[in-house]
């Protein structure tokens, strides 16, 4: 406990650095504008602001790119609410009666509990990690080869189980990313493989110009067809306090959703998005009126996005400790973090305490930054709405251009992001989910090497994936989400592709 | 999403064939030392195996008729094509020409062109645009970006 409080203090002398004052500032200020604009989502920014990141020390970096995941998580609401528009993947619930009460002329109340919910949600997040991170960094501290393997295993699972569309092309399109993250050296053998001779393939390929392809140049591409049509709501957003009575039904939602977040966030491959689909699912199911949900229940708002914060807070314990992303945003975290030269995985709290520390202290700064932000300067965010579309996606293709360029200062990167942009684009036309290629690309590596040492330490041996009890239970969920669609064929949560 | 899927399903099918090949080339070692081939000459049989069950699953489903509408409509695959060749061309041409001018080109084709706005219009917010970039990458962020051969301007 005193150890805690220790970790903390020194958190926050870290996390107060002017320095990193101002890129928390700067990146949940980008994390809520990212949330507001249809169309360009967490994902998508942190891999286009990773190459302003190089000249920048990695803690202030890692404190800026993870103020834009939770920050995107307040922002989105505004536009489901005002708009009917979800910002972004984890605020499409938010629509469903945050867009009714506006439209009954309770915009302010639903906008209020949106972002005082998002705020208790998040903040609780942050306490719990600083509980949770050092506990599961020093069980992790006992994991071997097999035990990753048989974690990341479950990651993909998970994120195939609950991805949009078939499982099955789920499926394949996380083998798809393995495949991809195989290119380049294997540091085993010592060998190059699958690169073909071309001279731009011998270091790999990156996720972050694949993930600004797949979700950002694919997202440009496929809006170019249709015009998003944007009625803002025309009525003065007066009175941004929800009354006692709001607070009274939506108290317990908002303790629902932030401990359901939580726990959905931290299992790999879970997220903000089925969170929020998750909390709303729950609300209604124990709600006294049921028949109110999608008519204006402050519940319906209330709920889900306490549970997208929390799960976003949640989210970041298995990369801090672990050093595995829980999800596609974690997993550009990863990128960025390693790019950073950092090593994420149970010793990152030993040899960057400062990271570990700081990031965690910073969110605490960082929600309380964006409550701040998301309730008074709520008219500032319906004028950015309002830059026309024909203006913002060549914006949008120019960082991404920008971007790829400067992560090694080469073009290659560029083309790779534009090949992948096409792919996801065609993926998102044939109905297939991006997101597991993103995931298994950056846990691809470690995988890999994972079996193989497993399998060295055993001398072939398969038996040792069940030997050994951690990664005989991780196995186990593992299979029973692969079964359980066949035997129930039932119909999947419809989680958007982008996270 | 019947022929969708046989296509797609027969696309997938060869390109994880091709990779299963290629790591068979690589080696697959043995068991007590999988070699660089082994796992991705299991992923991509298994990633086969599911195209398969695609392709399969594709002649079972009696898709209503509405599914016979075009994934794209004709105009905006145009849009969408012209727009990809501008990218490329960004791409495979900003460090001959530098990163003002093909930022200033790309703009100005997109807005000019693909959005058919007004001449001027376009010009200017583009120009404005270019600046702002440059200020916010090149000088802001120090980005290094190219600057093909107008290097010799030295900014």
């Amino acid at each position: 406990m005193i150890d805690i409080l220790h970790n903390v203090v020194y958190g926050f002398g870290v996390a107060l650095q002017p320095i990193n004052l101002m890129y928390c500032f700067f990146g949940v200020l980008i994390g809520t504008l990212v949330g507001v604009l249809p169309g360009l989502g967490p994902a998508a920014a942190i891999a286009l602001l990773l190459p302003t990141t190089f000249k920048v020390a990695p803690v202030s970096a890692t404190i800026m790119l993870a103020g834009i995941y939770y920050g995107a998580m307040y922002g989105g609401s505004t536009t489901s609410i005002l708009v009917n528009i979800p910002g972004e993947a984890a605020s499409v619930v938010t629509c469903l009666d945050g867009y009714k009460m506006a439209r009954k002329g309770r915009a302010g109340p639903a906008l209020g509990i949106a972002a005082f919910g998002s705020f208790i949600a998040g903040t609780f997040a942050v306490i719990a990690l600083t509980f949770v991170g050092p506990f599961l960094s020093n069980v992790a501290l006992a994991f071997g080869p097999p035990e990753y393997f048989a974690l990341m295993i479950v990651g993909i699972t998970v994120l195939t189980y609950l991805s949009s569309g078939s499982m099955i092309k789920a499926l394949m399109m996380a083998g798809v990313g393995l495949i991809l993250s195989g290119v380049g050296m294997d540091t085993i053998a010592g060998k190059y493989r699958f690169t073909f001779n071309i001279q731009s393939l011998l270091d790999g390929v990156g996720v972050v110009p694949v993930a600004m392809g797949l979700f950002g140049i694919s997202e440009v591409l496929l809006n170019l067809e249709t015009e998003i049509r944007r009625d803002i709501l025309a009525t003065k957003v007066k009175n941004l306090f929800p009354s006692l009575k709001d607070w009274a039904l939506s108290a317990w939602a908002i303790v629902r959703g932030s401990i359901l977040g939580f726990f959905l966030g931290i299992i790999p491959g879970g997220g903000a998005v089925v969170a929020s689909f998750a909390s709303y699912a729950i609300e209604k199911k124990v709600s006294k009126h049921p028949e109110e949900f999608g008519e204006g229940a402050i519940q319906g708002v209330a709920g889900p996005e306490a549970a997208n914060n929390s799960a976003a807070g949640g989210s970041f314990i298995p990369l801090l400790t672990l050093g595995i992303p829980a999800n596609p945003v974690m997993a550009i975290l990863l990128g960025a973090l390693m790019i950073h030269g950092l090593q994420p995985g149970p010793l990152l709290m030993q040899n960057a305490p400062d990271l570990f520390w700081g990031v965690i202290i910073s969110m605490y700064i960082g929600n309380a930054m964006l409550l701040v932000l998301n309730l008074p300067l709520i008219p500032l965010w319906v004028k950015v709405l309002k830059v026309p579309y024909f203006l913002l996606y060549p914006l949008i293709l120019l960082f991404c251009l920008i971007g790829s360029y400067s992560l090694d200062n080469s073009v290659a990167d560029v083309i790779i992001m534009l090949i992948f942009g096409i792919l996801g684009f065609l993926m998102k036309k044939f109905r297939y989910d991006g997101a597991p290629i993103i995931l298994a690309l950056v846990l691809g590596q470690k995988l890999e090497t994972s079996l193989r040492r497993s399998l060295i330490m055993s001398h072939g041996d398969f038996s040792i994936f069940i030997s050994r009890p951690i990664s005989l239970a991780f196995l186990i969920i593992a299979v029973l989400l692969l079964i359980i669609p066949i035997i129930t064929q039932r119909k999947k949560l419809s989680a958007l592709p982008e996270e | 999403m019947g022929k969708a899927d046989k296509i797609s399903g027969f696309f997938w099918l060869l390109f994880s064939l091709f990779v299963s090949y290629e790591s068979y080339r690589l080696g697959l070692g043995s068991v007590h030392q999988p070699g660089p081939g082994f796992f991705f000459f299991w992923t991509g049989i298994a990633v086969a195996m599911l195209s398969v069950v695609v392709i399969l699953r594709s002649f079972g489903t009696q898709a209503p008729e509405k599914e016979k509408e075009a994934p794209t409509g004709k105009r905006t695959a145009t849009k969408v094509i012209f727009v990809l060749v501008a990218l490329f061309l960004y791409a495979l041409t900003m460090e001959w020409l530098g990163f003002l001018i093909v930022t200033l080109l790309l703009f100005i084709f997109l807005l000019g062109v693909i959005e058919k706005k007004k001449w001027w219009f376009a010009i200017l917010v583009s120009l404005a645009v270019t600046v702002l970039a440059y200020l916010l990458f090149e000088v802001g962020l120090q980005s290094q970006l190219p600057k093909g051969f107008l290097d010799f301007l030295r900014f």
